[in-house]
């Protein structure tokens, strides 16, 4: 496959001349197919040809390849201009549930590329009302599957981030969404299967967002977040997404309270890990916090904790080399505070 | 496995490209043309073999995929127009200094047109939302000379709201930091004149731990490697000015071990399949952090240096000091 223009993952293998002519061979029907199939819909699209014939010719083509954009707006415009205006509200849901059949197909195989996606919302974008009784009825029937689906492709990869994009796109887009709860309770499912899963721990910043906007008192939830946290770093000191989140927890640091607690916390997994880059990294920042947010709170040992920067900041370089030039920043700007 | 960058024959890789009209591989990726044609010229023009690929025959190509409908450029003749390769065909004319075959009345109003109320940018008319659209719109109307028509403000607006707390951006308000949103939104700030917006420490941060032990850099928290990132994360470093807080020289090795030493160009990772997409964003990586005899990219618009100047639109970035061996 010398002449793709972009991929991931395939491994290199030199083919013999023989081999290669063999493929060859074996492609070139395949080849021709392709190049009149394309040929045909060109035509048919350039005539605005919006007929069920040049609808299933499109069937075929994004079966042999899925990511021709241009095949995928031209199969729309068939449905919008051609066939809907024709169709009963039955016909047009039967036809948008195939299609998201299809796509589903396409997606095991090609879980990254786009326009699949695309397609798919656009079907579900599409849906028409319901009967009478129930005008939201097929919608929220297909998007309480659009999220079992989503958690099927999320199992199969918990970091394929289009799959998380698309699982906040179907929980904004339900004309009754489960309540936050719920969202939070499948992060912690995902997080406790396994603690390095940043983009659980991300989606987790986003609704605690949400949630402790609206409460006054959300120390309690936030005390049990810290604990959460503290477990992961335990699990694996070396791991960075519980770090990071933790960073997002103490945010600006105004609670000094908090800060003193968790500095403990941390200072405490560093006797057992003394060379645990992350505890010394985050040790450092913290305690810059406190020097630079409670300074006035602290009387003598303000010295005392910018020593104690320095000295972390040193090992730091001989820990992880590669960031040295980091540690130096931060330890000239330590030593311009002292 | 080579030390050194093998310039001739990744320059045999990028010309043979389109000899392969006779594998469906090459007609299957046919949506992605234009832009393979940006990767190679630009892949060419960092180890200054620009020459390599006949210009008029370039230009020509790009003129044939202009959507007469539309107003925009689609991937190949024929296809529909769309931001990414619009934004792709305008970086091939300004490279090759022939800006002046463009409809930039026509083509302005087709980019502004993607436009949505909430600031966001679709991909084309059936409206797909990126910030990497917004990076394409910002990018190739200030190479036309129309970021004045711009609302900023806006455009500034949806750009914040994929901020997330570890300093990165998202593709749209929720998602998740991903260090190619990260380029595109720091990119799109610079052009715009407003870094305000980053969070400097944080941010410089997140990046500077996508590298790995093994000198590569990935995209996301625990992800693995790819080559792709070494441009994606040294650009946004090298707008932040933060360079060297990454090792540059256990950057180059892992970039010069995913080149394919007997047929060219350069793989995601050491021993994959290359493609002209790795290729490209490996030289440009190695050119930021300073290899020796390559020419200076712009990891603004991640084109030629001299080409931005020209046009007057260079901004602040810093990268590495070119190596003299
Ligand atoms: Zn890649």
């Amino acid at each position: 496959m010398a002449s793709m223009l972009a991929q991931h993952g395939v491994k290199r293998a030199r083919q013999s001349p023989e081999a290669l002519k063999a493929q060859k061979d074996k492609e070139t029907a395949k080849l021709q197919e392709y190049l009149v199939l394309t040929d045909d819909i060109f035509t048919k699209k350039k005539s605005s040809d919006w007929s069920r014939p040049a609808f299933d010719l499109t069937t075929r083509l994004l079966n042999m390849n899925a990511e021709l954009y241009t095949v995928w707006n031209y199969r729309r415009n068939i449905l919008t201009n051609g066939i809907f205006p024709a169709s009963t509200p039955e016909e047009i849901n039967g036809m948008l549930s195939e299609d998201l059949d299809m796509t589903m197909v396409f997606l095991r195989k090609r879980p990254k590329v786009y326009w699949i996606w695309n397609h798919r919302r656009w079907c579900l974008e599409h849906v028409p009302d319901g009967p009478v009784d129930d005008t939201n009825g097929w919608r929220q029937a297909y998007w309480l599957k659009e999220l079992s689906v989503i958690g099927k492709m999320l199992d199969a990869d918990s970091r394929n981030f289009l799959a998380w994009d698309y699982r906040r796109y179907v929980l904004a887009s339900m004309p009754n969404p489960p309540p936050e709860a719920n969202e939070l309770a499948y992060t912690t499912q995902k997080i406790e299967s396994n603690f390095s899963n940043f983009s659980a721990w991300h989606q987790r910043s986003k609704i605690y967002t949400r949630l402790w906007a609206d409460q006054l008192d959300h120390q309690t939830t936030k005390d049990e977040e810290f604990e959460l946290v503290k477990q992961a770093m335990y699990v694996d000191p070396n791991d960075q997404s519980a770090w990071i989140y933790h960073r997002w927890l103490i945010g600006p640091g105004d609670e000094k309270v908090v800060l003193d607690r968790e500095i403990s916390v941390i200072q405490e997994l560093l006797t057992v890990e003394p060379d645990s880059k992350w505890c010394l990294e985050s040790l450092v920042h913290y305690k810059l916090l406190l020097v630079n947010k409670h300074g006035e709170k602290l009387t003598s040992d303000r010295q005392q904790l910018l020593d104690d920067c320095r000295r972390m900041l040193r090992k730091l370089k001989g820990i992880d080399p590669q960031r040295a030039r980091r540690y130096d920043e931060l330890e000239s700007k330590c030593t311009a505070s002292s | 496995m080579s030390n050194v960058l093998l310039t001739d024959l990744h320059v045999s890789y990028i010309q043979s490209l389109d000899n392969h009209q006779d594998d469906l591989a090459y007609h299957l990726t046919s949506h992605l043309r234009l832009n393979g044609v940006y990767w190679g010229l630009t892949a060419l023009c960092v180890m200054n073999r620009q020459d390599a690929l006949p210009r008029d025959d370039m230009i020509e190509f790009v003129m044939s995929c202009w959507d007469h409908e539309a107003g925009g450029f689609g991937a190949h003749p024929e296809h529909d127009a769309h931001i990414l390769p619009t934004l792709s065909a305008i970086q091939i004319l300004a490279i090759q200094n022939a800006l002046d075959r463009l409809d930039v009345e026509r083509v302005t109003k087709y980019i502004l047109s993607l436009q949505n109320p909430s600031g966001s940018f679709s991909g084309d008319f059936f409206g797909e939302t990126d910030t990497r659209f917004t990076y394409c719109a910002v990018s190739a109307l200030s190479l036309i000379g129309k970021l004045g028509l711009l609302d900023v403000e806006k455009t500034v607006a949806h750009i914040r709201k994929c901020r997330n707390f570890d300093g990165g951006f998202g593709s749209s308000p929720g998602a998740e930091s991903h260090a190619g949103q990260v380029f595109v939104c720091c990119a799109a700030l610079a052009i715009m004149d407003r870094l305000d917006e980053v969070n400097y420490d944080m941010l410089a941060w997140w990046l500077a731990e996508r590298q790995l032990p093994n000198g590569g850099l990935n995209g996301r928290p625990e992800k693995l490697e790819d080559v792709c990132y070494s441009f994606w994360v040294l650009s946004a470093l090298s707008i932040l000015n933060k360079l060297p807080w990454i090792d540059s020289d256990m950057l180059i090795s892992f970039i010069l071990s995913a080149q394919d030493p007997e047929g060219g160009g350069i793989a995601d990772r050491p021993g994959d399949m290359v493609d002209v997409f790795h290729t490209v964003f490996g030289v440009a990586g190695l050119s930021l952090l300073g290899y020796p005899q390559l020419r200076d990219l712009d990891p603004v618009y991640c084109m030629p240096a001299d080409v931005i100047e020209r046009l007057g639109l260079r901004k602040g970035w810093k990268a590495l000091d070119r190596k003299t061996k």
